[in-house]
């Protein structure tokens, strides 16, 4: 049962990074991010049960909160970047090249 | 009631913060103000964690909250260079602020926020506490990267930075559970005593766990490679904002990193092969890039790539005793107030809307500014590490602790990108110096920064005879 839980929330990780990596929209990589961490919640809880201990429930309400803050700020960049150029395409935004 | 003596400068310093947002709230001060206020605070805050520090040996205990939280005396030092980049980069922006856009006044709180976030990185010793502290640190940060809303530049800083940190984050939250499951707990505590029981990674869950946490760290120092973010984040930043990114957020992440590699040698031992080739790349990648620049901002962005390859060294060389913690501490405090000094000179000289930030903008400053350009001069040798500065000082350590752990090869690596920094860091003096000045370099107001500067200058020789007992 652990086993399913757990391929469960690595392919949501991986297919998070897969869309921080491919996509272009800024909009849809932080979606991609929030998957990732969503990913790791579900093993946090998965593990909460085989390890018959409630710290793993404990870690995956803390990680929501700090990923709750992290969206807000986000929101916040996208509204502004979207203010600025009127597209949320990754590629407008070329002013810094390192 | 220990746990709260422990915690007292986290205690301030979150309380300085919230009084600062609500003075900014309710905009009782003008811009002035607000600086010498955030300033006072943050020398307010660097004292009590001082007196923490010298009452350290007489706490009951080391651990807090259930082993939540620990204070060493590394992580109080630590404290002391976060508390300390804090209050000069308020001076600096002090004077940044006079003659550019993008002035609002919480940035000041942010800048608190910021500290407290890293304080709290400073002492944690769970994982799930570390990666709350990481993200309040960097929360803060990015706000301040991008409080100027005007700006495309800013804008696009903030998007590089905020996307990469929190996916980098979201590597750590999973690193994290896999630790979890593998061995049932996320303390460094009883991480290193499940360790010390089942031998070195039996479970194949921990070691990718360990692995994964180890590029979220990786990230957050700038090695290569992941260091693609760094020149980008630190020239889209306002120059005060840059300084206190690459000395505080450097000095709280490194303090993290070490106190999770050392809290027993296990996990050392198992990285110790990846960090010696991950550092070497990062040493040579970094000077390369540097060599490359022609904006000083982002030749001291990458030059911060090197210095993180510096203290790669000295993690890799060492051993569980104080000592290594030692030498860390040093040279992050040395790094600190040469990046700091330059930073607020830089504040001060830039002019408006940071007009002047090319090596060329600098042609003649010695014969315009002479003051100003001798204090740049000191700064760049520090960095360099030229005796007699608190810089050379501390890379002698470093590879002094290199050589002593057995590690000729790197010891002697560092000694090859020392040399080849020096013609970056040269250059820019070389323009300040034997070149005729176009520009009349006209600063307007007297401000705070250039007494900031003054005081770092002093600072880098004044702690190169800090004796260091080991």
């Amino acid at each position: 049962m652990i086993e399913h839980a757990l391929y469960l929330s690595v392919a949501l990780f991986c297919l998070g990074v897969l869309g921080v990596i491919t996509r272009r929209n800024v909009f849809v990589v932080f979606m991609a991010i929030e998957l990732m961490l969503n990913g790791a919640n579900l093993g946090f809880i998965a593990f909460a049960r085989l390890h018959e201990s409630m710290d793993g429930h404990v870690l995956a309400l803390l990680v929501m909160a700090v990923a709750a803050a992290e969206a807000a700020l986000a929101l916040a960049v996208i509204i502004l970047l979207h203010k600025h150029k009127g597209k949320l395409d990754t590629n407008v935004f070329n002013l810094l090249r390192g | 009631m220990a746990d709260l003596l422990a915690l007292l400068p986290l205690i301030v310093t979150t309380a300085a913060a919230i009084v600062v947002m609500l003075v900014a709230g309710f905009s009782l001060f003008g811009r002035e103000v607000m600086a010498l206020l955030t300033t006072g605070l943050f020398m307010f805050c660097f004292f009590v964690q001082a007196a923490t520090l010298v009452s350290m040996p007489f706490f009951p205990y080391q651990q807090t909250f259930g082993s939540m939280l620990a204070v060493s005396p590394f992580s109080g030092v630590a404290g002391l260079i976060i508390l300390a980049c804090g209050g000069f980069s308020a001076l600096a922006s002090q004077t940044y602020f006079g003659h550019n856009k993008g002035y609002v006044p919480e940035f000041y709180a942010m800048l608190l926020f910021a500290a407290c976030g890293m304080l709290l990185l400073t002492m944690a010793a769970e994982l799930i506490t570390l990666f709350i502290a990481l993200e309040i640190m960097s929360l803060a940060v990015y706000v301040l990267v991008g409080a100027d809303r005007e700006r495309l530049l800013r804008a696009e800083a903030v998007l590089k930075y905020l996307m990469l940190g929190a996916f980098s984050g979201g590597f750590f939250v999973m690193g994290a559970m896999f630790v979890y499951g593998g061995l049932g707990t996320t303390s460094f505590a009883g991480i290193s005593r499940v360790l010390a029981e089942s031998g070195l990674f039996t479970s194949p869950l921990a070691t990718a766990g360990f692995l994964l946490i180890l590029i979220c760290f990786l990230f957050k120092i700038a090695a290569v490679p992941f260091h693609a973010w760094v020149v980008d984040v630190y020239d889209g930043a306002p120059l005060p904002v840059t300084g206190f990114m690459a000395t505080a957020v450097k000095t709280a992440v490194f303090c993290a990193l070490v106190n999770l590699l050392l809290t027993d040698g296990s996990l050392l031992s198992v990285w110790r092969d990846i960090l010696w080739y991950l550092c070497v790349v990062t040493l040579f990648t970094g000077n390369l890039i540097a060599l490359g620049q022609t904006n000083i901002k982002r030749m001291l962005a990458a030059s911060g790539i090197v210095h993180s390859g510096y203290l790669l060294i000295a993690i890799i060389s060492a051993d569980v005793t104080g000592a290594s913690r030692t030498v860390i501490g040093f040279y992050l405090a040395a790094y600190a107030l040469a990046t700091l000094g330059i930073f607020s000179a830089l504040s001060t000289l830039s002019g408006n809307d940071e007009k002047r930030i090319s090596f060329a903008d600098f042609n003649g400053l010695a014969k315009v500014h002479p003051y100003s350009a001798a204090m740049i001069t000191v700064f760049l040798l520090s960095m360099a590490g030229i005796p007699p500065t608190a810089g050379f000082m501390a890379k002698f350590y470093i590879i002094t602790a290199a050589f002593s752990a057995g590690q000729l090869v790197l010891g002697v690596l560092g000694l090859i990108s020392t040399i080849l920094s020096i013609y970056y860091y040269v250059r820019l003096i070389a323009a300040m110096y034997f070149t005729t000045p176009e520009d009349d370099f006209a600063i307007t107001g007297l401000a705070l920064a250039p007494a900031g500067t003054a005081v770092l200058a002093v600072a880098v020789f004044g702690f190169s005879l800090y004796p260091l007992g080991w």
